[in-house]
């Protein structure tokens, strides 16, 4: 443990930590370019530049290499440091200046004009090296490295060509301080460009995420791609978030875990899907970064997302003006036919947070307003008063103009004419729908789908939370399209009947069940064969049903050439008796 | 002139699919010929060709068997016996002289009320074609 | 020259039949005795020159009733290509057990096979005897197809209308071992109508034996009525094979289709629903 004192205050240093790594754990500002806390210092900005006065001899060195000695005098913003950083940021300024982050530094210590001319004022590297550390210690790529000397020093692949060493991962370009490095897509890379953004590898995703930790993507984790591109021969690249981690949470070793419960009862609340609006070209869903689906501008204007809650443009300025379409793959023979209940109600909420947020005319298109709840036809009309423009009629077509406006076109069904309106963002209150695996799910627990491709219910009007299936409910959207209140309304009756049925401590199975009449079965097994349930064997030769797991298809007594076994209350006799029965009336 | 022939059809439907789809028609307030006359089975896999036959031979002009979907039978695979079954019985018709086309399966779900009444319409009509079962071959009376 | 090729054909199973009994506990063939010929028990130390192989009769029956009465009897059978089949069939559903069988083939004459229009008539289990080419099939079920429905429907009611319901081509059938049989079930087949309209027994028995009939013929040749009932079974034989991929009698290990799912016994054909 070492004391040294910076800017007269008295600090403590762990062994081998720098003066910039002591500095920063006691909140004192140094400022830096080439430093990352992940990556071996390299001393090539010289901005950490600091006096460090030792045996009474006291000279220029950078913090983030010096050693944080015992007994050292440290000045962070002595006039010697000052004049230092101020030759250096006019250094900087003259190689690149256009660089708006040298621009700020250099700024802060009084440089505005680049003292020297340059040849190359478009520069934007400042030789850093972070690039190259970043692609050499943590990414184990090799692809960056300083080459040439003197002025003619660059950073770059080997000859400056295009290698197939580099992994596309990105790192190189977000520890870049200056943007120097760009990524670009060639094809479908890992990163596929989203309207609202990239992110990293590891992340959450949303502020508001249950459980709110993160996940690593392991197709985009750097680790996990060079672990499987090299087939384990790199096996260690990267884990920057396992050393940045304090609680030590990050275990990489994780592996899917299959687990087994015997349960009573299951609740099926599998939730939904957002329809894809680029299955439908007249709203050119992807051509433009401004046109948007109704959760994508949840996530825009939520305070823990992309723009901190800000509703911009992909531009990154507030839109003057927004048009919100309703019924978007909704209530539409080409997609889906039923109305997806919640996007009236969010559509007025998308409309009164853009006039709120940004004050920008916000045009609404719509066919029929869904505002059947408590305090929901209310809001509508407050909505109204915040200056909406309601256009009755369906947004039809959206076109990206030459210039990137938006020109929506429509049918204002109370003017009986075609309207457009061209605007800087176009929210489109899209399509819910079932998970595209619901038909897997649904073989699984035994479920039938209704028409719009939802869970059936046991009954439209009376069972809203049973399925066909006993000890089988469901829960919320699973069940088709509903709102939150309603959501927890029937996610609490599911709760209440599961309770009901493993209070009770048996179940009531149906009398409907299959039997042998054993004087009959010559054994000859067609039944065991037939039974979907395994409920019959072969028990000294002749068929025994278990009534315990007989669920009284009738199957197997259809099956019996000898009719040796019947189904109780659905027997022979009694079909036939039917059949006679409809048949008499002339 | 004469009376127009209106045909009888037997309808097996299975209580969880067809069944619950010729309901769902019904409190829809859809029309469908009266023709059809169900018989309610738990699954379409309970119906055996001794029914069918049954059906015919007590005075039904045309038979339906109706059931789930593959892959969506209550019981699983009930509905595979049918599938299975059904054609077989169909050609059996054909090669003793009765039209096959008497004889037809049906998939209708619990949410396809309308196919439930277009299938039954087809099927009333195509039977009206063909005529009552007696011009081929005579019913039986079935003594008490 | 038949008579010499078929008493050749008798020699040689007599032989192996001798060589068989000394492991087997007895050896299921026709016997001929001054009552006429009937299936025997043949043991150790009988006179196997009374041993024959004519007229035709499914000997499978009589084994498994011996299996079932004596559950650790070992036996051997004198088999002709429809004995097998019905073996494969009765075996596959527990009524015969294989480990307890010692299956002696022997090939028919093409004559035999011409007479059955038989397309397989020797067994797999060949001991004795040259298969014979295969006899031509029924020349009105290869021209069926052409029939009109009215003609199919005057074919069989002229048919039919010969029917004594005697139930013998039910008793004589090796698949026909059910201890209820639902053409005696009164909701099916009404009691005491004889020659009905609607051939219900008939198109019962044909559903029943889709899946089961080895064609033996043994059901046309004993018919008191001559009705050619083979016709229509092989046509629900050849349905089998079209929509199921199914020929009963050939295979041990394929399930019956008709009990099995989709996924087990798959449609070979479209079927629309």
């Amino acid at each position: 443990m070492a004391t040294l004192l910076i800017d007269g205050q008295e600090v403590h240093a762990e062994e081998g930590q720098t003066i910039l790594e002591v500095a920063r754990g006691n909140g004192i500002e140094i400022p830096t370019l080439c430093y990352h806390p992940l990556l071996e210092p390299h001393g090539a900005c010289r901005l950490c530049t600091v006096e460090v006065i030792r045996h009474g001899r006291s000279g220029l060195q950078t913090a983030c290499t010096h050693p944080a000695w015992d007994g050292l005098e440290v000045k962070t913003h002595s006039p010697a440091v000052v004049e230092a950083r101020k030759v250096i940021l006019e250094l900087f300024l003259s190689r690149c200046p256009n660089v708006p982050v040298i621009q700020d530094l250099a700024r802060e210590y009084g440089v505005t004009e680049p003292p020297f001319p340059t040849e190359t004022p478009e520069e934007k590297c400042i030789l850093c090296g972070l690039c190259v550390r970043t692609c050499h210690e943590l990414v184990k790529a090799d692809v960056l490295n300083f080459s040439q000397r003197g002025v003619e020093r660059r950073v770059g692949p080997p000859f400056l060509e295009k290698t197939r060493q580099c992994i596309g991962c990105g790192a190189c370009t977000i520890v870049c301080p200056t943007g120097a490095i760009e990524i670009v897509m060639e094809q479908d890379a890992v990163y596929k460009e989203k309207p609202l953004g990239p992110t990293s590898a590891i992340w959450v995703p949303s502020m508001q995420a249950v459980p709110r930790v993160p996940v690593i993507d392991t197709d985009a984790c750097i680790r996990f791609r060079q672990n499987d591109r090299t087939e384990g021969e790199i096996a260690d690249a990267c884990g920057a978030c396992q050393m940045l981690c304090e609680a030590n949470a990050i275990n990489f070793d994780q592996e899917d875990e299959i687990i087994e419960l015997d349960v009573g009862a299951i609740v099926v609340a599998t939730g939904f899907e957002m329809w894809d609006p680029a299955q439908l070209s007249q709203y050119s869903y992807g051509k433009s970064p401004n046109i948007v689906t109704g959760m994508e501008f949840e996530r825009l204007s939520n305070a823990g997302g992309v723009t901190g809650g800000e509703i911009l443009t992909a531009e990154g300025k507030k839109p003057e003006r927004v048009a919100i379409i309703h019924c978007v793959g909704s209530r539409d023979h080409n997609a889906h036919r039923y109305c997806s209940r919640i996007c009236c109600m969010y559509s007025l909420k998308h409309a009164h947070l853009v006039r709120d947020k940004t004050g920008a005319e916000v045009y609404e298109f719509y066919m029929d307003m869904r505002s059947f709840g408590k305090a929901y036809e209310e809001f509508y009309e407050r909505v109204q008063e915040e200056n909406v423009t309601f256009v009755r009629g369906r947004g039809a077509e959206v076109e990206v103009l030459p210039d990137g406006k938006l020109r929506v076109t429509g049918e204002d069904a109370d003017l009986g004419r075609k309207v457009h309106a061209d605007v800087d963002m176009v929210v489109l209150s899209s399509a819910i729908e079932a998970p595209h695996d619901a038909g897997r799910v649904a073989s699984l627990f035994g479920l039938s789908r209704s028409e719009d491709g939802f869970f059936a219910e046991a009954h439209p009007k009376m069972r809203p939370v049973e399925t066909n299936t006993d000890g089988v409910f469901l829960s919320g959207v699973a069940q088709g399209p509903k709102d939150v209140p309603d959501t927890v309304a029937h996610a609490g009756a599911a709760a209440s009947m599961v309770l009901a049925l493993l209070d009770k401590g048996e179940v009531t199975i149906s009398p409907t069940t299959a039997r042998v009449v054993t004087e009959r079965c010559v054994g000859c097994g067609d039944c065991i064969l037939v039974c979907p349930y395994t409920a019959i064997s072969r028990i000294e030769g002749k068929a025994e049903v278990n009534s315990a797991l007989c669920k009284g298809c009738g199957t197997c007594v259809a099956t019996c050439p000898a009719g040796a076994i019947e189904a109780l209350h659905f027997t022979d006799e009694q079909i036939v008796a039917q059949i006679e029965g409809v048949l008499a009336w002339v | 002139m004469g009376v127009e022939f209106e045909p009888r059809i037997v309808a097996f439907m299975c209580n969880w699919c067809t069944y619950a789809g010729a309901d769902n028609a019904g409190i829809a307030r859809m029309e469908s010929p009266a023709n059809v006359l169900p018989i309610r089975v738990m699954c379409s896999g309970r119906v055996s060709p001794e029914m069918v036959l049954r059906a015919f031979r007590a005075g039904a002009d045309g038979v339906l068997v109706m059931g789930c979907h593959i892959g969506d039978c209550h019981y699983s695979s009930g509905n595979h016996r049918t599938i299975k079954r059904v054609p077989l019985l169909r050609n059996l018709l054909g090669y003793a002289g009765i039209n096959p086309d008497r004889l037809r399966l049906a998939w209708v779900s619990a949410a396809e009320a309308p196919r439930f009444v277009k299938v039954t319409k087809e099927f009333t009509e195509t039977v009206r074609e063909l005529g009552p079962l007696s011009q081929e071959v005579a019913h039986q009376e079935v003594r008490e | 020259m038949i008579e010499e090729l078929v008493l050749s054909l008798v020699e040689g199973i007599r032989k192996v039949v001798a060589e068989r009994l000394e492991e087997l506990d007895g050896v299921v063939a026709l016997r001929r005795s001054s009552e006429g010929v009937a299936p025997h028990v043949f043991r150790k130390g009988d006179d196997l020159s009374e041993l024959e192989i004519a007229p035709r009769y499914p000997l499978m029956t009589v084994v498994s009733k011996l299996h079932k009465t004596f559950p650790d009897i070992r036996l051997g059978i004198v088999a002709r290509g429809c004995d097998e089949r019905a073996f494969i069939e009765m075996a596959k559903r527990d009524q015969i057990d294989p480990d307890r069988l010692f299956i002696i083939g022997f090939a028919c004459t093409e004559e035999e096979a011409q007479e059955c229009h038989c397309s397989a008539p020797a067994p797999q289990n060949l001991l004795v005897g040259t298969a014979p080419p295969p006899g031509p099939p029924n020349p009105v079920v290869e021209k069926y197809d052409e029939m009109t429905i009215d003609e199919r429907r005057a074919f069989w009611q002229r048919q039919f209308v010969k029917c004594l319901k005697c139930y013998g081509c039910r008793n004589i059938c090796p698949e026909c071992f059910c201890e209820a049989c639902a053409m005696e079930d009164a909701a099916w087949v009404e009691p005491g109508l004889l020659a009905p309209p609607f051939p219900v027994f008939h198109l019962i028995r044909a559903m029943h034996m889709a899946s089961r009939c080895v064609a033996c013929r043994q059901c046309e040749l004993v018919c008191p009525a001559h009705i050619p009932l083979t016709v229509l079974y092989d046509l629900m034989r050849r349905d089998m094979e079209t929509l199921l991929g199914y020929v009963p009698g050939t295979d041990m290990d394929a399930p019956p289709p008709l009990s099995v799912t989709l996924e087990e016994a798959p449609l070979r054909v479209a079927v629309e629903a």
